[in-house]
């Protein structure tokens, strides 16, 4: 489950593109995201 | 709050940018996605080059199109964008390769102090996290919104 989205609020110069809704079905950055699973597996989050 | 920056598209859903940088080797897309891992709210940044002819992002291809510094900028502002949508998430940030781990330090310490109003940044040294100091190799990047 994702985090509570508030409002939607972007910078200036943002603007949206409906197309790039492409990418949430796209495997993009795996390794990263598994690799930053590890890390959060090992060694856990910062703690604050 | 960050200057000097490109214009950038987002998705309905706010996880997902794009950008083009602007350089000697001509337009080159440049995805931002965050993905969210197996911890709840806990979301891995991925950015990478998109390619012209088919369409694949590859975050290991190198650029060289001398804007590094704006183009880590636009990642940054990307940052403000998906927390100030997501403000509870933790962000989390590897490098594909030394060289890119590196930039994304140059990144963080060149844009440190506008950011750091906003952000709280540990890095990643061996096994355990720390605040981020500049100067440091750190493996991995953690970031949050200060509340």
């Amino acid at each position: 489950m994702k985090p509570k989205k508030t409002t939607k609020k972007v910078l200036k110069g943002f603007t949206k593109n409906a197309s790039l809704d492409k990418y949430a079905d796209q495997p993009l950055f795996k390794d990263k995201v598994i690799k930053v699973n590890q890390i959060l597996k090992t060694v856990g989050l910062p703690k604050t | 709050m960050i200057q000097n920056r490109y214009h950038v598209e987002f998705d309905t859903d706010l996880e997902s940018f794009e950008f083009i940088s602007k350089g000697p080797m001509g337009p080159i897309s440049k995805v931002v996605r965050y993905s969210e891992t197996n911890l709840k709210g806990v979301f891995n940044l991925g950015f990478g080059d998109k390619n012209k002819e088919t369409g694949k992002v590859d975050d290991l291809r190198i650029t060289n199109n001398g804007d590094s510094q704006k183009v880590l900028a636009t990642v940054a502002a990307t940052l403000y964008t998906f927390t100030n949508n997501y403000a509870d998430a933790i962000i989390v940030a590897t490098g594909s390769t030394q060289a890119r781990t590196r930039l994304c330090r140059m990144g963080i310490t060149t844009n440190l102090e506008a950011i750091e109003k906003d952000f709280i940044f540990y890095g990643l040294t061996n096994t355990e996290w720390e605040p981020f100091r500049k100067g440091i190799k750190y493996e991995a990047f953690c970031v949050r919104k200060k509340a």
